[in-house]
């Protein structure tokens, strides 16, 4: 058994967020998007490109070292570097790391964000949107997958809520219930790609696409780029922005596979989750609002359960009883989440994580009284879990 | 079987030719550790359960139940044209191994998890056999 660290407590902060254009952005290319949501996340902090010594990021999966991509548009020399592969696991881990790179003296200021232009790259013709978006999942080279029409994450996850519907007797109704919350989050959010209201009705309605899930159970196809600047809390204190403390993290990988054991039902966010509250020294109970990993209705539910904000196998009843509402007992994906917000492997919910901490929002998106969040990082190919607790000054 | 099968072709890695090598003789291949007498699949050197190397390829009953399973109603790969929905499932096999097929022989609606199956050997191509399941 692991013991987190927990020296690391509030030592270090998120001190900018910043976010680039959302949806459909022709003519700009990954790297472009993620340029823009740094410099941003740069501004946000009062810091330049000349401050920062750290990089860490992730772009399209196909080009090699990103990062070295990134300090060439940049035009910056760093002491610490590297792109990370962990699925939508990355990216929270991307801020651990860097926490763990500025304690162990190997920087001071490190940019953590990731871009993508899955949009653009899906719809340039036809053949692309084929190709693309039935992505064999290569969890084992060309074989075991394909043969069988087994194609894209959506059949991966899907075969984890028809496990849990099952064994604890889920409902696709209960599963609608997360799609109708965050996009009520997004309607509140000018940015945000979906801003059309739905139902319950709505969601019924969406035509299937991989059963148990439907369209509106789905994460968005976007261009789309997040970036925060992580620096010591010390520091943080002279710079523009109200420091977000980073109060503990953890990670949980289940690479034995999402078909062995209780995988599929029992996620990295259990042992994940662990750590990241032992760091922190707060329990479920503390926490004011999640951003919570939403490539597909069905994680959400079962990531819940597995943070410990409900029982095993009661994820259903909770997401339906409005906890997830700005007014309810769990505020979670305050911006609109990957389904109605737009999709960076959770980036963005990180981002949306420091800017209810750092307090800038009006009452209509602020969550009340917000001063400890939880955001998870889910992906790598469903089995792996990054965790981070972020608390106010 | 087929001359013009337009689905995807499976592509071996060297590891688990034993596998392809049975399906085509209609056997059902997975490894076995040889010390805790645990099955797994996909291969690999070592027994995913105790880490033991003594480890051998047998030949499983066939006969299992799905653990899961998905519904495409949407065209991924042309190869499928015409036969949306169609069903993937993960088998549970009685020796404990679990794999990735295709669920036939019964209308997608009545699949359920838990379910009893057993394998049935579909020759697709003169090269190639694919075991799929079926209800007992």
């Amino acid at each position: 058994m692991i013991e987190p660290s927990t020296h690391l407590r509030d030592k270090y902060a998120l001190v900018g967020a910043g976010h680039s254009k959302l949806g459909k952005v022709p003519g700009v290319s990954a790297q472009g998007l993620l340029e823009e949501a740094m410099l941003n996340a740069l501004d946000d902090a009062g810091l330049t490109t000349r401050e920062v010594d750290g990089l860490i990021c992730r772009g399209p999966d196909e080009i090699y070292t990103f990062h070295q991509v990134m300090g060439e548009r940049l035009g910056i020399d760093v002491s610490f570097s590297t792109t990370l592969t962990n699925g939508g696991a990355s990216q929270v881990m991307g801020v651990a790391l860097a926490a763990m790179a500025i304690d162990a003296g190997m920087a001071s200021c490190v940019l953590v964000g990731y871009g993508r232009d899955n949009w653009s790259r899906v719809h340039a013709n036809k053949e692309n949107h084929m190709r693309s978006s039935g992505r064999p999942q290569q969890m084992y080279g060309m074989e075991f997958g394909p043969e069988f029409g087994y194609y894209g994450a959506i059949a991966a996850h899907g075969f984890g809520a028809q496990r849990h519907m099952h064994e604890y007797g889920t409902t696709r109704e209960q599963f609608g219930a997360i799609s109708v919350a965050f996009r009520d989050h997004a309607i509140k959010n000018p940015d945000a790609v979906m801003q059309k209201p739905l139902t319950i009705e709505d969601y019924l309605a969406g035509r299937m696409i991989v059963e148990p899930f439907s369209l509106f159970d789905c994460s968005l196809q976007t261009d789309a780029a997040g970036a925060v600047v992580v620096t010591s809390t010390e520091r943080a204190k002279d710079l523009r922005q109200k420091p977000v403390l980073i109060k503990g993290f953890g990670t949980g990988n289940n690479i034995s596979g999402w078909f062995n054991d209780n995988n599929m039902t029992h996620t990295g966010a259990i042992q994940s989750g662990k750590a990241a509250y032992k760091m922190a020294g707060v329990s479920p109970m503390d926490i004011d609002y999640a951003q919570i990993y939403d490539c597909f209705t069905y994680m959400v539910l079962v990531q819940l359960e597995d943070y410990g904000f409900c029982k095993k196998g009661e994820g259903g009843e909770f997401v339906s009883s409005g906890a997830l509402a700005l007014d309810g007992i769990l505020p979670t994906n305050t911006s609109g989440g990957q389904l109605s917000e737009a999709h960076v492997e959770g980036m963005l919910q990180i981002v949306e994580g420091v800017r209810q901490l750092q307090g800038i929002y009006g009452p209509k998106r602020q969550v009340p009284n917000a001063e400890i969040g939880l955001v998870s990082g889910h992906g790598g190919n469903t089995v792996c879990e990054s965790t981070l607790i972020l608390g106010a000054m | 079987m087929s001359d013009n099968y337009k689905k995807a072709m499976p592509v071996p890695g060297p590891e688990s030719v034993p596998f392809w090598e049975g399906a085509k003789n209609h056997q059902l291949m997975a490894q076995k550790c040889l010390r805790c007498h645990h099955h797994w699949f996909p291969p690999s050197s070592v027994c995913t359960s105790c880490g033991s190397r003594d480890i051998e390829w047998v030949v499983l009953s066939g006969k299992g139940t799905v653990f899961s399973f998905v519904v495409f109603h949407r065209l991924y790969h042309k190869g499928w044209d015409g036969e949306i929905p169609y069903v993937v499932g993960v088998i549970e096999l009685k020796e404990g191994a679990r794999m990735l097929s295709n669920i036939i022989g019964v209308p997608v609606e009545n699949v359920k998890c838990d379910m009893p199956v057993e394998v049935v050997f579909d020759d697709v191509t003169e090269k190639l056999t694919l075991p799929k399941f079926k209800p007992v």
